[in-house]
């Protein structure tokens, strides 16, 4: 165990973080000093969880086993697995910690005196750390405990405000639904347990049966895919993700959700072995229907958090397109293919991962700054804030896939992904993979249209509402956290190499095709291309030669129309020359088109109160728009109010109140386990 | 020659969705008369081959006989019965036309699946007309389940013969002259025997909406 | 050498000759309205004068209604240097992907979009909410496109595309490519804003959607902005014209006669589209905007359908 190796790094990380926690008690009566001690050991700590990872990444070790604890007691030991995939993943958490507690330096200046601190913060340490678990777990029962952990905490962080009855109910559909996905997850595991005899997940599966198989993983699948928030499971993502604190959201948005696609390579790719193709069909399906869905209802959203809630629902659609297509190529054979799609995936994890906490990270900068998340009373912020505008501007590019930032990178890299599975050649799938690509296109293109929107109306104009006129730049901690996110962001779309290289190890672990083969073509020291095939992209290039041209047309400008010469003046108001705030574009106008063009999926319900007696001329004039979601109202609702007429029958036949019943049921228990071990 | 043959099909399959998405009236019986003038040239092709190979006349005669009757006397027909509707533009769908064109085209993919099963017809040109062709069939038949006013039912049954008859000669390369000329009667009277019935009930009902035939349910 | 002698044809060729299809059109349009019209010439004299005059700014307005000009022409510019105008002369080492390609033009519909916004105006931001729409609904068929031609020719580069559809030699036209140009015209016709789905020449705000998001433009900034307009048209024109009319096996002459013998063939082939597109903008009109849908959806049954074209015979 030397000094900077990984596992030594990895034991160092897991001792700041507790650490940060206990700071967090110790000083609960400062409360400024123990926000700054707290966050700036919590960054310690995201800084040697990276440090741990990338040492695992680059220098190519061994995947290695710690066991940190272990009992006579069975199954109670921790066991850390630390692997390719753990290691990204723990890449991914750290980088994000790091930049969300330098926020939240700043952010948490508002609690001070208002709220409890110390137990926000411990929670919040307690919350990455059982993430951190979750990716290290060597067996399902440490796995399990960490995931149980993970929600319960979260759940806290969630109602932390919860004078406000939505964030209230946020909390309740949140936690109903994770748990009884958990419990999903616990009968796999307990499947998995029955037969192989041990819940280690470095043993192989071959002992498990075909169509037992088939059951884990429809079990995994409802049970991650309702953690990852995909549609039609995804309720809770849009009430849960605006509730929360701003670095919560950035945290629950950028890495809480993604441990859903962890469980599913691990346990589908890494444990099952890619088996049956059908898999893959039913992951693409899933993805395709959550980002369209999802794309959607961020389009009219005027909450800017729940916007990029929605945009959370559909970024998850195009992770489940990606394993979706490594499933599928995996089990037709095609390792290239598939070793292709685990690396878009992998890349659009990270990267989403750091513009989605960006965005979070820049609207909760937006939320402090005006106490409002309503974008119909924003606007005008950018001269305002001019700092956070720019960051967000470059969070809003990074995911509308914009060029040359790293949206762009792994929005492509799933496109080659898409073109290369057709070689696989089935009809069927070949449809299906043009629908995909047809469907990733037109998602692209509405999050372009829903940024456009978000920035366009809260940023830009004039302000609609006092709480819009009133704003002040935020503090700088908050800035630094943000800025660091977006320059990372554009550091991986102009050089995308630097990310590719580190997947290396992950992918030929998982499917012995190591990615240095896919990456043809040598990299030129001017535009840094990134060859997959006969295909190349280069950002760099692209950004270099757009400079050049601007330069040159400044110069061509300068040559032929002489200095630069404006005149500042109102804008064109028709003469009308009385131009409010209101007579802006809203953003309810915004995405009308969108709406009416899908009136089929988004139905909406409008109202219309005319107040005053004269029919043309009303003394004023309410109009009300009611978007509900076909899905809660159909699907969701009937299923809830089934089960509450149920247990209201239930309810008194099973706690009767007395107690004898209780004492005969304990009795009855007692004496059929008895029978089923004579039995047994 | 296959090459002209596969461009052929594929315009008439190009013709087919252009009807589903017009709403005039005089539109449909354009379209119903560019379709005719493609089945033409392809009969006339389908003629010139076998008068080469075999000497005979029998498609060449029966791409005159088209050329007659769908190019010029059916359109005429039609524009004269419906020149004294009211509404030339049809407003009222049951669903949208982007709905429409998209269902065209799940019917395209739905005929491809059905045909690869048949064997004999696996080899790539003949396989991409005949599929194409079909598709036109299920088009027609769509176009009539999909409008609403009397004229949508007998252009859609007349693209369904223009979409038989083509599926029928690429797959044989021929036909027997008989049947064709005895399709050919039925359709012509079929025509004749709508058209008349169209104008009395636009004379009684003043609309050809066969919606209101539900009027008369008791 | 290659790469140098490369982008001086393509900006001579595209930078250069890009106004000239807009007074190609303009007299066209004037010619079957039974009038003179504008010289030909005419856009490069209006650019010119507008590169003279200063800029009227709103107050409103902030750093990213100045830049976006900038931004807008620089992206059309490198996006034209991707798309080459003759096949025999190609870069060694600039790579070019086209879904790289549409997404550099995503880059400056992005800002102009918010550009629009910037000024507080309601005409910016219906054009804005509508230009949106639009390119969410042609956007599919655009992937679907490239993606038929990208198995056709086993890459997704600019390059290797069309020298797999130049080496087709005679039949270039088939089932596949006949559906593919019609779909590409119409995502032509909607990226250009021209007739059927957005009127160039009006001010009518129930009719503007690109002119609504320029409106506050004056001086350089809309001489940047029409220029870089422009050179967006004739980029997609040129990707079509080389992709979908390769003449390429006509020339039979190496070397540079070759070269200018197939630079004459592109000016043709160019002059053909133009025409083209002049034409249907004299005869169609421009369609109520939520038609628009319609033929987006037209766009992409044509697209899918060239797909289904290629995929049914198993080769192109």
């Amino acid at each position: 165990m030397g000094m900077f190796e990984s596992d030594s790094l990895l034991c160092l990380t897991i001792i700041i973080y507790m650490t940060a926690a206990l700071v967090a008690l110790v000083f609960s009566g400062q409360q400024r000093i123990s926000i700054l001690l707290t966050q700036g050991l919590c960054m310690l700590a995201g800084l040697s969880g990276a440090a741990s990872a990338l040492v695992f990444l680059l220098s190519k070790e061994e995947a290695f086993h710690l066991n940190l604890f272990s009992s006579p007691i069975p199954f109670l030991s921790v066991d850390i697995a630390f692997d390719g995939l753990a290691a990204f993943f723990l890449l991914v958490l750290s980088m994000l910690v790091f930049c969300v507690s330098l926020y939240s330096i700043g952010y948490l200046s508002h609690y001070i005196g208002n709220r409890n601190v110390c137990a926000y913060q411990i929670l919040y340490v307690l919350f990455i750390l059982s993430m951190l678990l979750v990716f290290v777990a060597g067996n399902g029962i440490l796995f399990f405990m960490a995931w149980e952990a993970m929600a319960i905490v979260s759940y806290f962080l969630v109602v932390f405000e919860s004078e406000n009855p939505e964030t209230r109910k946020a909390g309740l559909i949140y936690i109903v639904m994770t748990n009884v996905s958990a419990a999903l997850v616990l009968v796999a595991l307990m499947l998995m347990y029955q037969y192989t005899g041990s819940f280690d997940l470095s043993h192989s599966a071959e002992q498990i049966p075909g169509n037992i198989k088939n059951v884990m993983f429809v079990l995994f699948l409802i049970g991650f895919g309702t953690k990852g928030g995909i549609a039609p499971l995804h309720v809770w993502l849009p009430r849960a993700h605006p509730a929360a604190p701003g670095p919560i959201s950035a945290l629950m948005s950028g890495i809480m959700i993604k441990t859903a696609i962890y469980g599913l390579l691990r346990f589908l790719l890494d444990y099952l072995g890619a088996g049956h193709a059908w898999w893959g069909y039913v992951l693409l399906a899933l993805g395709i229907f959550s980002a369209v869905m999802g794309v959607l209802y961020a389009f009219i959203s005027k909450n800017i958090k729940r916007m990029l809630a929605h945009s959370s629902v559909e970024n998850m659609g195009i992770l489940f397109i990606g394993v979706g297509i490594v499933l599928v190529s995996a089990a037709g054979g095609a390792k290239e293919v598939a070793a292709l799609a685990l690396m878009a995936t992998l890349l659009h994890c990270f990267f989403h991962a750091i513009y989605k906490g960006s965005l979070f990270l820049s609207v909760g900068s937006i939320h402090f700054a005006t106490h409002t998340k309503n974008m119909e009373e924003l606007g005008g912020l950018i001269k305002r804030m001019p700092v956070t505008a720019v960051l967000c501007l470059g969070g809003a590019l990074s995911i509308a896939a914009i060029v040359p930032f790293s949206g762009f990178v792994s929005e492509w890299l799933m496109y080659q992904s898409i073109f290369s599975s057709f070689v696989l050649g089935q009809a069927g799938l070949n449809i299906l993979l043009i629908i995909t690509a047809a469907a990733l296109a037109m998602a692209a293109a509405l999050s372009a249209g829903s940024m456009i929107k978000l920035y366009g109306i809260s940023f830009l104009g004039r302000p609609r509402s006092s709480f819009a006129e009133s704003a002040v730049e935020v503090p700088k901690a908050m800035n630094a956290g943000i800025g660091i996110l977006v320059s990372l962001s554009l550091l991986f779309g102009l050089f995308p190499r630097i990310a590719v290289n580190l997947l290396n190890g992950i992918v030929s672990d998982l499917l012995g095709v190591p990615i240095k083969d896919q990456l043809t073509g040598n990299v030129l020291l001017v535009s840094f291309p990134l060859h997959i095939n006969q295909n190349a992209i280069s950002p760099a290039l692209a950004l270099g030669l757009c400079v050049v041209v601007v330069l040159l047309t400044l110069l061509f400008l300068r040559g032929i129309g002489g200095k630069y010469s404006q005149r500042i003046y109102g804008t064109w108001d028709c003469g009308f020359k009385a131009l409010t705030p209101r007579m802006q574009y809203s953003g309810r106008a915004f995405s009308k088109p969108i709406k009416i063009v899908f009136r089929m999926f988004i139905k909406s319900t409008r109202e219309l109160k005319l107040v005053g007696d004269a029919v043309y001329h009303p003394e004023s004039i309410e109009y009300n728009v009611k978007t509900e979601s076909a899905l809660e109202k159909n699907v969701y609702l009937p299923f809830i109010r089934g089960v509450s007429a149920l247990s209201e029958k239930l309810k008194f036949m099973i706690q009767t109140g007395s107690v004898h019943a209780y004492l005969l049921y304990i009795f009855a228990a007692v004496l059929v386990l008895m029978l089923y071990n004579r039995v047994n | 020659m296959e090459h002209y043959l596969d461009l052929l099909s594929v315009l008439m399959l190009l013709s087919a969705i252009m009807l589903v998405s017009h709403k005039r009236i005089r539109s449909y019986i354009r379209t119903f008369r560019l379709q005719a003038i493609l089945i033409a040239v392809i009969a006339g092709f389908m003629g010139f081959e076998s008068l080469m190979t075999e000497g005979s006349i029998d498609i060449l005669v029966i791409c005159v006989i088209i050329i007659a009757l769908k190019v010029v006397i059916i359109p005429m027909l039609l524009h004269k019965t419906f020149a004294n509707v009211e509404d030339v533009v049809e407003k009222d769908f049951y669903l949208n036309i982007p709905i429409l064109i998209l269902m065209s085209c799940v019917l395209v993919v739905f005929s491809y699946f059905t045909l690869s099963g048949i064997s004999g017809l696996a080899s790539g040109h003949v396989n991409l007309q005949v599929v194409n062709a079909f598709s036109v069939i299920l088009i027609g038949f769509f176009f009539m389940i999909s409008r609403k006013k009397a004229i949508g039912q007998i252009i859609g049954y007349l693209v369904m013969e223009n979409g038989i008859f083509v599926t029928a000669i690429f797959s044989t390369h021929g036909m027997p002259f008989i049947v064709d000329i005895g399709i050919f009667i039925d359709m012509i009277t079929a025509v004749l025997i709508m058209g008349v019935m169209v104008v009395q009930i636009n004379e009684k009902f003043d609309s050809i909406n066969i919606n209101n035939l539900r009027n008369l349910r008791g | 050498m290659s790469t140098i002698t490369y982008l001086l044809l393509q900006i001579v060729m595209i930078i250069l000759l890009a106004p000239l299809v807009n007074g190609v059109i303009g007299k066209i349009k004037a010619l079957t309205q039974k009038r003179t019209g504008a010289p030909v010439l005419q856009m490069y004299f209006d650019l010119h004068k507008l590169m003279q005059k200063s800029a009227v700014v709103s107050d409103v307005s902030s750093w990213i209604f100045r830049v976006t000009p900038y931004i807008v022409f620089g992206t059309a510019v490198v996006a034209a240097m991707l798309v080459p105008v003759s096949v025999r002369i190609l870069p060694d080492s600039i790579p070019g992907d086209m879904i790289m390609l549409f997404y550099i033009l995503a880059l400056g519909r992005f800002f102009i979009c918010l550009a629009a916004l910037d000024t507080g105006s309601a005409f910016g931001g219906m054009g804005s909410s509508r230009e949106v729409m639009i390119s969410s609904l042609i956007e599919p068929s655009v992937i679907v496109v490239i993606f038929t031609l990208g198995l056709i020719s086993k890459s997704t580069s600019v390059f290797i595309i069309m020298e797999t559809m130049a080496q087709r030699g005679s039949s270039f036209i088939g089932p596949v490519t006949i559906l593919l140009f019609l779909a590409m015209l119409m995502i032509l016709i909607a990226e250009t804003s021209r007739i059927p789905i957005d009127d160039p020449a009006t001010h009518l705000e129930l009719t503007m959607v690109h002119e609504a998001m320029i409106l506050e433009y004056s001086g350089r900034h809309l001489a940047l902005m029409e220029f870089g307009a422009v050179i967006k048209q004739m980029m997609l024109m040129t990707l079509m014209v080389n992709i979908f009319l390769p003449l390429e096996s006509f020339v039979t002459v190496a070397g540079f006669p070759g070269v200018a013998l197939s630079l004459l063939i592109y000016l043709g082939k160019m002059l053909v589209l133009t025409v083209i597109i002049a034409l249907i903008e004299v005869n169609t009109v421009k369609v109520r905007f939520f038609s628009i849908p319609n033929l987006a959806a037209l766009s992409f049954i044509l697209a899918f359908l060239g797909f289904m074209q290629y995929f049914v015979l198993g080769r192109s």
